[in-house]
């Protein structure tokens, strides 16, 4: 299947993200290949969506509930058990469970030790507070997963798919001179703007679109400012995507600020509501976000 | 003579005033010379910047300023308390919680108006600060006192709440931080007349005001509603903090400084008072925001003006304790009856039941609730004991430690939580998270011990010099509270991930809690508790006052001091578990009172039981209510503890 369908907007970004899922490596549940385990347990959302992506199916993921507010795709198949929130996972379902792999990140190490009283530990640094460029740690971290489940071959293979949409991407975008900002609105009067070394920050970087916020973010690539703050970044070919979600009484207000009708960024067709990516995510959701961001900026 | 008085009273201030607002505009002065107004060709944009960004910022700041400290001042004047402010009466906290809560769960409240929820939240929070006063004849050291723990309380609960239910939007942090940009003049057009009808109303009662100086019999003899007029006046002023609470956030301590100042350079006689503390309070937010603008700039981080004020003006309290005149107070002589009969096997047979429940009872992965059967609890048990043995340990520490501020103080608002102990641990585990980026466990006890530890030395140096006079204490103790506090949403207001771990730990889940420190906790518990039952001559005989406990042959400032250790290490213990804040050691002691267990020893033992079990109960439903999910016993004992709190107020007076 080709991986740059050309775009006749949304429906065919429909089709896009469905014929994504199809791929034979992230197939039907029934589909799943078999690594050394069985029974894995993830308690990082983007460390479970890198499972789903390579092939293998968790028992079970944490915060689960919120699954689709925040990870959205990939789809998580049936079956799969939702064992509380990712600091407080449930030890006593987890006991009954019998994991025999726990998936964490070096955020939750403080709770390494009771973790391994259920099963071996794996933990994956993405989000380390390094201040190192997240996307090329998140490809590292996924060949990591892979090798360590024995699905190194199908990680690889997600991985060079991923260099491939992103490469394609990116030759969709040749002939755009845009540079965007990329923000989550959390209320009228503050967002927070995404930059290097983050995620976001690391897609566009792949896929040739520059990033007009130049300031600097934290450790994870982002830095809360007042909105007013965007107008220093307003470039006449500056475009402003919003994550969702967005709190809903904000706009209407946002929309009277003198400031806000002033961002270039901000007129009618420069600005756009994208739908919620992960923002701790890993290879999949910087994916994800590469094909959003494409289709917006191809659909003038 | 009286000419010169007036002429002086306006001096001093005015004087002040125009320092405040030079210092202000030098520090601003950048943006006026880059201005349109100084030159005709600057960019569309930076025009745009000043007259849309720029100057409404500086006049919400002129405006809230204005307004809280005109709030604190009418508190000052009514109350006849020098430390009396929205903030330290809990006011602004109570409006910020009430907001916090519209917004999570009914936001077409919010749509319709914030200013009314931030109304009834003030209100609330305000009333019940009042209705404790009422009982202590309005005493300042009480009224501060409710007032601070009630914000503590309100912004703890309000912070954790947004944490419960948003994991990756923390809107309300910097909200609840009272930042000041602005990018409309939305905000300061839709405060002014709101704020300008409140301040005429405050200075028709001004006058009429200034006649109760003469005195309630003077006042009275005069033909004036005295109660009604107090009240007024009191109404306006929850009313002009709770609008700046709802349009920018909390603002701390402003409305106690500006006052204050207003005050030392001269402005006494009300009218002055009211109007110099109005002005003043503006050009001093006004200054304290430019100066966090351009510190702002500076730094990588977002930083609110509110929250930098409060971490500025909590020292504030401690240095202003001297001027609150302080006395015993002494309890309703406690009867020497029934000493742990009936009462006594009540609250042993509740704990022994909230115990079997909490190891027996329980839900499954099909989520039905089911009673453990000897082979399941082979693997439940290990993971529910330490969890239980926990909650028992620090519920019955927190229990005793009440007790002990209880009986020390004669105040029922006193509670660990006001020792400012748990908030020294947090604090301690804020700096430890903000130079380890993943602590261990080892890491995160080490750190908020230390954080304990300096907080009980820098009260016991404070106390000293009082001989340990309770409500200095006590009073000290809230106020690095309140500096913990305020540092600890300064830092959570950038939104840095970390800021979670942090709310995690506040909420006081005994999750993370393994045998062995169960098992440490359980040993530290008894030996503390039989520490304080050891001292239970004391307990019995400081109620009484000091006159007679000085009579006996007790040494106070040694006792007292003892006393406190006491309690400072039964809570510093008890956070590790449970978090800093949680309702029990302020619920049990007032429970086991109810019960007539009045003696030191029932009254402990008692308390001890209970503590213990509410904490145990407030465990075991975290565990069980939201499966797999769980709820933090800390916050969980707290949200049930504060309906409790108010039943108990609302039935006594």
């Amino acid at each position: 299947m080709s991986p740059d369908p050309v775009p006749k907007p949304l429906l065919r970004r429909r089709h896009f993200l469905g014929g994504l899922a199809a791929l034979p490596l992230m197939a039907t549940p029934r589909a799943f290949a078999l690594g050394k385990y069985q029974r894995i347990v993830s308690l990082d959302y983007a460390l479970a969506s890198t499972l789903l992506s390579i092939g293998a199916k968790p028992l079970g993921v944490a915060s689960l509930a919120d699954w689709n507010r925040w990870v959205v795709d990939p789809v998580m198949p049936r079956g799969v058990v939702d064992i509380g929130s990712s600091w407080e996972v449930n030890f006593e379902l987890l006991a009954s469970l019998e994991p025999d792999l726990v998936l964490t990140t070096p955020y939750l190490e403080a709770l390494r030790p009771r973790h391994e009283s259920f099963a071996p530990v794996l933990s994956i640094p993405v989000y380390n507070g390094d201040g190192k460029p997240v996307l090329p740690a998140a490809y590292k971290a996924t060949e990591t997963l892979g090798d360590h489940i024995g699905l190194g071959a199908e990680a690889r293979a997600f991985l060079a798919d991923a260099d491939h949409r992103f490469a394609a991407c990116r030759e969709r975008l040749a002939g755009t001179t845009d540079s965007v900002l990329l923000i989550n609105i959390m209320d009228p009067r503050h967002a927070r703007i995404f930059g290097a070394p983050g995620l976001y920050h690391g897609v566009l970087e792949r896929i040739g679109i520059a990033n007009a916020w130049t300031g600097s973010g934290n450790y994870w690539g982002f830095r809360t400012i007042g909105i007013e703050e965007l107008v220093e970044f307003g470039h006449p070919d500056t475009r402003l995507f919003a994550f969702e979600p967005l709190p809903r009484e904000v706009m209407p207000k946002l929309e009277t600020s003198p400031i806000w009708q002033a961002l270039p960024a901000a007129r009618s067709g420069r600005f756009e509501v994208l739908p919620g990516v992960l923002m701790f995510g890993m290879v999949r959701e910087a994916m994800r976000f590469a094909n959003i961001i494409t289709d917006r900026l191809l659909r003038t | 003579m009286k000419a010169f008085d007036a002429r002086a009273s306006f001096i001093g201030p005015a004087i002040l005033t125009v320092a405040l607002l030079a210092a202000a505009l030098a520090i601003a002065w950048p943006q006026f010379s880059a201005s349109p107004l100084a030159s005709a060709n600057v960019p569309p944009m930076a025009r745009i910047l000043f007259f849309d960004a720029a100057l409404p910022r500086m006049a919400t700041a002129l405006i809230a300023g204005a307004a809280l400290s005109l709030s604190g001042a009418l508190f000052q004047q009514v109350l006849r308390n020098p430390l009396a402010s929205p903030t330290t009466l809990g006011v602004s906290a109570g409006a910020s919680l009430a907001l916090a809560l519209a917004s999570l769960y009914a936001p077409a409240l919010m749509a319709f108006g914030g200013d009314l929820v931030a109304l009834a939240g003030s209100a609330i929070a305000g009333g019940l600060v009042f209705l404790v006063g009422a009982r202590k004849g309005f005493s300042p050291f009480t009224l501060v006192l409710s007032g601070m723990v009630i914000s503590l309380w309100c912004g703890a609960l309000s912070a954790i709440l947004v944490l419960l239910n948003d994991r990756y939007l923390v809107g309300l942090f910097i909200w609840g931080s009272g930042s000041l940009a602005q990018n409309s003049w939305q905000v300061p057009v839709g405060l002014l007349p709101k704020v300008l009808a409140l301040v005429v109303l405050a200075f028709l009662l001004a006058r009429p005001l200034a006649l109760i100086e003469l005195g309630d019999e003077g006042a009275r003899a005069l033909g004036l509603p005295l109660a009604w007029l107090r009240a007024a006046a009191i109404g306006i002023a929850v009313a002009l903090s709770a609008l700046v609470t709802s349009a920018v956030g909390v603002i701390g301590f402003v409305g106690l400084v500006a006052p204050i100042l207003a005050r030392l350079t001269g402005a006494r006689r009300p009218v002055s008072f009211l109007l110099w503390s109005g002005c003043i309070g503006a050009a001093l937010l006004f200054l304290a925001d430019e100066a966090v603008q351009r510190a702002a700039g500076a730094s990588e981080n977002f930083l609110p003006t509110g929250a930098v004020m409060a971490v500025l003006g909590s020292p504030l309290l401690l240095v202003l304790l001297p001027r609150l005149k302080t006395r015993h107070r002494v309890l309703a002589p406690s009867l020497p009856m029934s000493d742990f009969a009936v009462p006594g096997y009540v609250a042993a047979a509740f704990l022994i039941l909230a115990l079997t429940v909490a190891v027996w009872l329980g839900r499954d992965a099909a989520a039905g609730w089911s009673f453990a059967d000897p082979l399941a609890l082979r693997t439940l048990l290990p993971l529910r004991l330490p969890r239980v043995l926990a909650a028992l340990a620090a519920g019955a520490m927190l229990a005793i430690a009440g007790v002990i501020l209880q009986r020390l103080t004669g105040n029922e608002m006193a509670s660990p939580e006001v020792l400012g102990i748990s908030a020294g641990a947090t604090l301690g585990m804020a700096v430890a998270l903000y130079w380890v980026i993943e602590p261990s466990l080892t890491v995160q006890i080490a750190a908020a011990s230390v954080g304990a530890g300096a907080v009980l030395a820098a009260m016991a140096l404070l106390g000293m010099r009082a001989q340990f006079a309770p409500e200095r204490v006590l009073l000290a103790g809230i106020a690095l509270g309140a500096l913990a506090d305020a540092i600890v949403s300064f830092l959570t207001a950038s939104g840095d991930p970390r800021a979670l771990f942090l709310m995690r730990w506040m909420s006081g889940s005994t999750y993370m809690v393994d045998m062995n420190t169960a098992l440490s906790l359980l040993g530290a518990g008894t030996i503390l508790i039989l520490t304080a039952l050891a001292m239970r001559r004391w307990l019995d005989l400081l109620p009484l006052g000091p006159a007679p406990a000085q009579s006996l042959g007790i040494s106070l400032g040694r006792t007292r001091l003892a006393l406190y250790g006491a309690a400072a290490l039964l809570t510093a213990a008890a956070t590790l578990a449970v978090g800093p804040l949680s309702f029990v050691g302020l619920m049990a002691p007032h429970l086991a009172r109810e019960f007539g267990l009045k003696r030191a020893v029932p009254h402990m033992a008692g308390a001890a039981c209970i503590g213990g079990g509410l904490m145990v109960l407030a465990d075991w439903l975290g565990r069980t209510l939201i499966f797999p999910y769980q709820i933090p016993a800390g916050l969980l004992s707290a949200l049930l503890g504060a309906p409790f709190l108010i039943l108990l107020l609302g039935r006594r007076s």
